[in-house]
């Protein structure tokens, strides 16, 4: 294939413009580094009208926002999800994993929930507290800092509680909860179970002049044209690419990194996904934020005779410790929120209220612990689905006849509107060396790039997890005057556990270590095999908890990038 | 960006898509360019090629369509709101007859929706004589009401009563999600606003309260506009 070389060569190039390249490509630009920013995607601006689908109606769709080209629905924000255009990818054997990738600048920011959870001090010491093969070679008050400039530069929303493995930090004001998460909160409490303010990104006061402020629309999801929530394309690459440091090269699709003699990385090769052909860019300095399993295959792909496993590969473990979150779920109807009086709770685009792990000295059959987040859109704008297949199929609760058409219909619809409440747990995954993704041999994706194949198994104790979160359930429901919609989940049914990457929380697959032999990347996320390549991504994460892991990616990648810069000034790249 | 702006900000970006839009769509024909500028929200060029093929194609005859309308009526009949042609029921379920119409979801325009309407149909000539269409109203409801209700369906009405779900599910999202279905509904939302709480009427009648302690920690939504400032402890002191 025929290749083209750029003369320039940058001091870093950054792959991938999500939480990670993006934190990336605004600290080292804003310290004067020059950058080649390199996304798979197009550019995407959320306050770009014709790319925007935040206040749109759902009338203005005309599948009336069915999911038929964007998974979620026509009005959310991520161009790929679980699969890809000509972008494949296997499992092994009867195993099963779902990969998202989010092809757009700010990557997967756009979409995300916007739960911005730390780490807490007991999930860095995860070998100490839950008995796992290793800890963090770093500890919570390494990161500390990173997630306090975090909060104060992008704003996260909520309450200082002096948990003991969910760190305060520094909060803006939340919004008051809504109807159903006061009928959660009084289940909850009742069963002994905390609830406190959500953490979100999404501002509900100012904090710069660059951003609006929330109003408050719900749609968090769709991106927010005003940047009243925090996505990496507003917050970090639109702004560092008026600094004249970065070159943009979008739609440009990663093939490897290349390496000198010695085994050294002296830039990238991709594709350009516009014209199909093949560049080369040269830099001193090689930055992967391309998200944990794109950032391990384009290692695996960056084979030499120096590195013939694979740039950075001498332990074998890239790919291997693969985690997502474990999540169980439970839709609950409500009676007492039956034949709802309206009014406008759109509130911000996720729920205002959450309930931290609440059991750390109980003996449980599980190491690790779980978050019960709510669903929010009670009254939310309908779209396709509203009312569900069969519109009054919770009348069988009141030995009501089940179907019918007409008057009646209407009614019920509206009468069972916003009366229903969904608990979705999120916990924390065993870190398991067989849990992987590797290069599949026999395919590769339609730029010629061999693909991934992953083989995943979730661990007999992350079912307990998950069935401890459905009887959870059951007794919040009974609490709040509930009944469970539909069975509950059995053995059989493997406690309704989510589909390994379901949850969109990879992490694991570069992980970070003080030894060359059982990790990938050293502390500051460097490759322990080559002193020129960092992972910023979420690769890295021994154990992420049950927490959300953007905040962590940001934190780290803020982290290295700093240490990067003093790199540069002492002249050691 | 104060609140006024960002609203602002909004009205002009709309407006300005809409005129960049009228240009490029010129060629494909005045009833066509009405139909694709209506619907405007976000799409990648992929997506929009996409929509704009489907809105550019027939699937259902008129016949085919008047028997939808027709059905729709009786299943969401008409009120104050409006009725099924306001709502753009039977527009829409042309739109996903040809959207579902892929093996991904095995031709459902052909096998599930226009198949339903032949059922239908072949139910009407059975008992009546004559097509859906020319049925009343009353001699269609006879037979609904055999196929509507779960807990109540002879076995050789097995396919049509799982047809007419389908179609009331059609409908009724085609209803609730339009404009005049969403005012019939009672949706509130989808406009910039702020946010204080569950208004204190609907806290009385579910005889439920905030916590003082919760409230006190909340946004004080007249202080929004300040710039955040903390104490070294993460106290906010704006």
């Amino acid at each position: 294939m025929e290749l083209i070389n750029s003369k320039k060569e940058y001091d870093v190039i950054i792959v991938g413009s999500g939480a990670a390249g993006g934190m990336a490509t605004k600290i080292l630009s804003d310290a004067g580094l020059n950058i080649a920013l390199i996304e798979a995607g197009p550019y995407f601006d959320p306050a770009n009208p014709d790319q925007q689908t935040q206040l749109k109606w759902t009338w203005e769709s005309p599948r009336r926002g069915s999911s038929v080209t964007r998974r979620f629905g026509d009005f959310h924000m991520s161009y790929g999800d679980w699969s890809v255009d000509g972008e494949p990818y296997s499992s092994k054997d009867e195993t099963n994993f779902m990969w998202w990738r989010s092809r757009m600048l700010g990557g997967r920011t756009n979409h995300w929930g916007r739960i911005a959870s730390r780490l807490g001090p007991k999930d860095f010491k995860c070998k100490d507290y839950y008995d796992l093969d290793e800890n963090w070679p770093i500890t919570y008050e390494d990161i500390k800092p990173y997630y306090d400039k975090l909060d104060k530069l992008i704003g996260v929303f909520g309450t200082k509680e002096n948990l003991p493995n969910d760190p305060d930090g520094f909060f803006l004001p939340p919004p008051k909860p809504r109807l159903h998460e006061l009928y959660y909160i009084k289940g909850a409490r009742k069963s002994g179970i905390n609830v406190i303010p959500s953490r979100l990104s999404v501002l509900t006061k100012r904090i710069n002049n660059e951003r609006g402020l929330c109003f408050y629309c719900g749609q968090c999801e769709r991106s927010c044209s005003v940047y009243g929530d925090f996505s990496a394309s507003s917050c970090y690459v639109i702004p560092s690419l008026k600094g004249g440091f970065v070159d943009l090269y979008t739609d440009s699709m990663v093939r490897e990194i290349t390496t000198d003699k010695n085994g050294r990385a002296t830039g990238i090769s991709y594709v350009n996904k516009k014209n199909g052909k093949e560049y080369k860019l040269k830099s001193k300095l090689v930055v992967l934020g391309a998200s944990s399993c794109s950032s391990a295959r384009i290692l695996l792909n960056s084979k030499s005779s120096a590195h013939p496993n694979g740039l950075g590969n001498s332990s074998g473990l890239i790919g291997k410790y693969l985690q997502d979150t474990v999540g169980t779920s439970k839709s609950i109807f409500v009676p007492e929120l039956m034949n709802r009086k309206t009014y406008n709770e759109d509130g911000v685009g996720g729920a205002h209220v959450y309930t931290p792990w609440w059991l750390h000295d109980k003996k449980l059959d599980f190491p690790v612990g779980y978050h019960i987040e709510t669903s929010y859109r009670n009254l939310g704008m309908p779209q396709f689905g509203v009312g569900g297949y069969i519109p009054n199929d919770l009348n069988k609760f009141f030995g009501l006849r089940v179907g019918g058409y007409g008057e009646q219909i209407r009614k019920d619809v509206k009468k069972y509107w916003g009366s229903t409440i969904s608990l979705e747990s999120r916990g924390g995954a065993i870190p398991d060396i067989n849990n992987y993704c590797e290069i599949d041999n026999d395919k590769k994706d339609k730029y010629g790039i061999p693909v991934l194949k992953f083989n995943y198994n979730w661990a007999d104790s992350e079912f307990k997890q998950a069935k401890h979160a459905q009887d959870t359930y059951e007794e919040i429901a009974y609490n709040m005057n509930g009944i469970l919609i539909g069975d509950k989940p059995g053995k059989d049914q493997n406690y309704g556990i989510s589909t390994p990457g379901s949850i969109i929380h990879e992490v694991g697959t570069t992980r970070m270590g003080n030894n060359p032999n059982t990790s990938v990347v050293n502390k500051y996320e460097r490759l322990h095999d080559v002193d020129n390549v960092y992972v910023v991504d979420a690769g890295p994460f021994v154990f992420k908890g049950d927490k959300n892991p953007t905040w962590t990616i940001m934190a780290l990648a803020w982290r290295t990038s700093e240490h990067i810069i003093s790199e540069f000034k002492k002249q050691n790249i | 960006m104060e609140r006024r702006e960002s609203l602002k900000t909004i009205l002009l970006s709309t407006l300005g898509f809409s005129l960049s839009l009228e240009g490029c769509i010129s060629p494909i024909g005045e009833d066509i360019s009405k139909k694709v500028w209506d619907y405007k929200y976000g799409r990648t060029p992929y997506e929009k090629s996409r929509d704009e093929e489907f809105l550019n194609s027939v699937f259902f005859s008129e016949s085919e369509k008047k028997t939808i309308e027709k059905i729709a009526n009786i299943i969401i009949p008409p009120n104050e709101f409006g009725d099924i042609k306001d709502a753009g029921v039977v527009e829409m379920i042309e739109f996903i007859a040809k959207d579902w119409s892929t093996p991904a979801h095995n031709n459902y325009g052909e096998n599930v929706l226009r198949k339903g309407l032949k059922v239908l149909d072949g139910l009407c000539v059975d008992r009546f004589s004559k097509n859906l269409v020319d049925c009343s109203d009353n001699e269609i409801k006879s037979f609904f009401d055999e196929i509507s209700y779960q807990d109540d369906i002879s076995e050789d009405l097995s396919e049509a009563a799982s047809f007419f779900a389908t179609y009331r599910y059609m409908v009724v999202t085609g209803w609730f999600t339009s404009e005049v279905g969403m005012k019939d509904l009672g949706y509130k939302g989808n406009i910039p606003n702020v946010w204080d709480g569950v208004p204190d009427e609907i806290l009385k009648d579910h005889n439920i309260s905030y916590d003082e302690e919760w409230i006190k920690k909340c946004v004080d939504q007249d202080k929004r506009n300040e710039t955040a400032v903390w104490d070294s402890e993460g106290n906010l002191l704006t």
